[in-house]
């Protein structure tokens, strides 16, 4: 006595089912954990790079190799990225919503600023402060440059190629 | 997503709600009404964290004063770009990379160094003189990074208000109570640089900093190398930093992180990169 055909089919068609379903269920999610990170080709930093990443965005990890680990982005991108610069938890980016909630409940304007855009110069809460301390405009000088200052990721990039460091190890 | 989505609104709902209602209040000839609406947002408020805008007001006041105390900072571009670009290097993947940090270097002979909120770094000319190599910069910069990404300051900040009954901050408190936002900023620039954090935050800033320098590929021992020699300097009991705990307590704890977080001792000192670069401090 043998199964009808559809039983067998019926059969097939629930474990290969349940085989994407378990890849998926089971697949390994680590998060970007620098400030920008790029995909390469290969696991070594002299490897084509395929992909960039940023702080915070979600990979699908497709295998480890040393200090280095393959992985896929939500739009489909694969290459292997410096392990270091990926974490298992998923990192805080950004004003969070709570914090952009209390300020408008404060008072303040919810505005959308983000860190990444970057402060030029003194804002008016610390001027109206220094103004009140008594601050020499030396020392506003100072403070005013240092937050005007600006090193490119690339000149970080560079240094830390030239330095061994990160990815750049030798 | 949804529930982003609800929350946003959220957010911009209540202000609305609560703006509404104090005009209601105040256009029915009740202005307590319409204040204690206002105080009540305020209050609500003040128990949300402070986004980077306000702690960027914060940060930038508050090294208003660390300038001004310690005398100005040196001018030297290219040691200045040499002290920023390891700073950089670890915060680029420290737990907290999104945000700029800059690093000034005090005119000052004491050894010390400093974190304000929203990045902005202090590291006095007395203590680049005591570091020998790239690895131990790394690390005193990473303690600091540590204070900025566990938001060491801000919490002070945050507990200090709540005690004084100040329930507004950054912009909007700055402008609407320039005087009470001057007391919080002098307040925390006193614990900073007088009283010193509490020895849980800089234990913390010393074991978060290590792993944050070890990541980048320091070496994890530099760290020990450079307390153990300020140690032997000044000994336990004058403790060189005096805003932080002895010393041997932070070499024990530093030692710990190495040990459990299993970082590697065979990392990178950078030692020849680092003379050449801090020769004319």
């Amino acid at each position: 006595m043998t199964a009808p055909r559809s039983f067998w089919i019926l059969l097939i068609a629930l474990w290969i089912g349940l085989l994407a379903w378990g890849t998926e269920a089971w697949a390994e999610t680590v998060y970007v954990q620098a400030k920008t990170a790029q995909l390469r080709a290969g696991k070594t930093s002299l490897d084509a790079v395929v992909g960039n990443v940023k702080f915070g965005d979600a990979l699908e990890v497709v295998g480890r190799d040393g200090r280095w680990v393959e992985v896929k982005t939500s739009a489909g991108a694969r290459g292997w990225i410096f392990a270091n610069k990926t974490s298992t938890s998923k990192p805080s980016v950004g004003n969070d919503t709570l914090a952009r909630l209390g300020q408008s409940m404060r008072g303040g304007d919810a505005s959308t600023t983000t860190a990444s855009a970057g402060a030029r110069g003194l804002d008016k809460a610390s001027e109206g402060y220094a103004n009140r301390a008594g601050v020499s405009a030396r020392d506003r000088e100072v403070v005013d440059r240092m937050t005007a200052y600006q090193i490119s990721d690339q000149d970080v990039e560079e240094f830390m190629r030239e330095g061994g460091l990160g990815e750049y190890a030798k | 997503m949804a529930s982003l989505m609800a929350l946003s609104m959220t957010v911009a709902g209540c202000a609305e709600v609560q703006r509404a209602a104090e005009d209601v209040a105040r256009q029915s000839g009740n202005p307590r009404l319409a204040g204690a609406i206002h105080g009540a947002g305020n209050v609500v408020g003040s128990l949300f964290p402070i986004g980077y805008e306000e702690e960027s007001s914060i940060g930038q006041a508050i090294a208003l004063q660390v300038v001004a105390r310690y005398g100005g900072v040196v001018d030297q571009p290219e040691l200045v770009r040499y002290v920023n670009l390891v700073g950089r290097a670890v915060a680029n993947t420290s737990d907290r990379p999104d945000i700029p940090y800059r690093v000034a270097i005090l005119d000052h002979e004491s050894i010390n160094a400093f974190a304000a909120p929203a990045g902005y770094i202090f590291v006095t000319r007395g203590l680049l003189r005591q570091i020998k190599n790239e690895a131990e910069l790394a690390a005193v910069l990473g303690h600091e990074i540590a204070h900025v990404s566990e938001k060491h300051i801000l919490d002070v900040i945050q507990r200090s208000k709540r005690l004084a009954g100040v329930t507004e901050a950054g912009l909007s408190y700055a402008t609407n109570n320039p005087a009470a936002f001057k007391g919080v900023i002098d307040g925390a620039v006193k614990k900073l640089l007088d009283e010193g954090l509490d020895q849980e935050k800089e234990t913390d800033a010393d074991t978060v900093g290590e792993v944050f320098a070890a990541r980048v590929g320091y070496d994890a021992e530099a760290y020990v190398g450079l307390l153990t020699r300020l140690r032997d300097l000044k000994g336990d009991d004058r403790a060189l930093f005096k805003t932080h705990p002895n010393f041997s307590a932070r070499i024990e704890a530093v030692q710990k992180t190495i040990r459990t977080k299993h970082l590697a001792s065979n990392g990178l000192v950078l030692q020849e990169r680092f003379s050449r670069m801090t020769k004319r401090v």
